[in-house]
């Protein structure tokens, strides 16, 4: 399988070329467009796992506040292509994995190939206080993970430390460890800056290996924006 | 007439360049700038019946033709939302077009409502298509970027991506998957298009930018009976 991607950076989509028989797991939602031999199948675990294993993978995505379904998408009988599409404006990154384990921020996760095991990770009660959705996904395997961003995509190499707030987070190798904290506490926690300096938490990473943010947050432009929409009933 | 698109595919902008005579149809409130040797007719194009039936697509009620009284006039033009533009030559052969996504065409292109009947309807994502046909320049806009397919055999689009696409394929709007699929897969309806033909998709929708945006609004405080 081989992804694609194609109308970079501000409205890019992913195309997945898939042999006969291979098959891809999306985000819900995500699919553009495909050949009509491309088959979709709905199912809460992946292949093999199961009516219990499938229920207990489901649960677990649920709880990390993903869906319980999953989507796999199937080329029948012979080769085939399907585009997907993230929801917001934004660039895709294609990280092929081998042996490897990626940590993805949960809504940046588009579609990865047939030998990817996706988990939903959780973030541990730390997290809880990131206010802006980190939830993690893993994806473990040999294959490709196509990712979405928010804005651009900016690959950085961490060596030593290096803080992001949290919700510039695309993704990030397994080999960086990572801790949430209140902006500029390093230096003792300052409450000055936590209330009034607006850069809420951060997540400070360390170690060495690749990290993936976004040059927008979706917070920041949903708040924006929801404030100056007419209130809604429900 | 000569025309140019510039800032593909993020925030195109149409130029025209005209001489005395040209005429350009164009959707109303598409003006960005012109030279102040053209003139300005609004009309209800096809009559009220054509015009009520490109209401209905979503449309607006009225189309502006701009004429060029002197040579070496400019008219920019540009769509409502972020996105591509494209331009399509029609040389006797028919387009469909979202209604959304027409833009503007020269005088040769006839554009006509086309209800896409109560299958489109059930889409949910406005499957009211705009029939071009005849000869000359049609220009189409998407939200995001123009994805260009050429269809041989049968091949499937998500409905709310659907720009535009030649009246030599034949549709159908469907579900994908089966019943749980249906249920739980959050992919809604799609379009099966067969035949051999040019497909116009957009790498976007609009619809998931407002499903993100609405928990982001605040919520009116319930009104309580006295």
């Amino acid at each position: 399988m081989h992804i694609e991607v194609q109308h970079a950076p501000a409205y890019a989509i992913a195309i997945a070329h898939l042999d006969a028989g291979e098959s891809v797991v999306a985000e819900g939602g995500a699919m553009v467009s495909m050949d009509s031999h491309m088959k979709l199948s709905t199912s809460a675990g992946g292949e093999g796992d199961g009516v219990l294993g499938g229920l207990m993978k489901g649960l677990k995505r649920m709880v990390a506040g993903e869906s319980f379904f999953q989507n796999r998408f199937v080329a029948e009988g012979a080769a085939g292509h399907i585009t997907f599409a993230p929801t917001l404006q934004g660039d895709i990154a294609v990280h092929e994995l081998s042996q490897g384990t990626l940590i993805i921020q949960s809504s940046s996760f588009l579609c990865s190939g047939t030998g990817i095991e996706l988990d939903a990770r959780w973030g541990g009660a730390r997290s809880f206080f990131g206010g802006e959705g980190l939830i993690m996904l893993k994806a473990t395997g040999t294959g490709p993970v196509a990712f979405n961003s928010f804005g651009g995509i900016k690959e950085i190499p961490v060596v030593g430390d290096f803080v992001v707030d949290t919700g510039h987070i695309v993704a990030f190798e397994d080999s960086l460890e990572f801790n949430i904290d209140s902006f500029g506490s390093s230096g003792g926690f300052n409450l000055k800056s936590f209330f009034l300096g607006g850069e809420g938490l951060v997540c400070h990473f360390k170690g060495s290996g690749r990290l993936w943010i976004q040059t927008r947050n979706t917070q920041g432009f949903g708040t924006l924006l929801g404030r100056q929409l007419p209130p809604r009933q429900s | 007439m000569q025309h140019e698109i510039k800032a593909k595919p993020d925030f195109a902008c149409l130029t025209l360049s005209m001489d005395r005579g040209d005429q350009v149809v164009c959707e109303s409130g598409a003006m960005v700038g012109m030279t102040t040797g053209l003139e300005l007719e609004t009309n209800m194009k096809g009559g009220l019946k054509g015009a009520l039936k490109r209401a209905l697509g979503g449309e607006s009620l009225f189309m502006n033709t701009y004429t060029a009284s002197e040579n070496g006039q400019r008219l920019d033009l540009a769509p409502a939302t972020p996105g591509d533009v494209e331009h399509l030559l029609l040389r006797g052969n028919t387009v469909l077009v979202q209604s959304g996504s027409y833009m503007a065409s020269s005088t040769g292109v006839e554009v006509d409502a086309k209800w896409a009947g109560a299958r489109g309807f059930f889409g949910g994502e406005g499957l009211f298509m705009l029939r071009c046909s005849g000869e000359g320049d049609l220009w189409i806009s998407s939200y995001g970027a123009i994805h260009t397919v050429d269809v041989q055999g049968s091949y499937i689009v998500d409905t709310g991506h659907i720009v535009a696409f030649q009246d030599s394929l034949t549709y159908n709007v469907k579900s994908v998957g089966g019943l749980k699929s249906l249920l739980f897969s959050s992919e809604g309806l799609v379009c099966e298009f067969s035949g051999s033909g040019r497909l116009w998709l957009q790498t976007r929708g609009s619809m998931p930018l407002v499903t993100f945006l609405h928990p982001f609004r605040s919520v009116q405080p319930q009104k309580h009976a006295e």
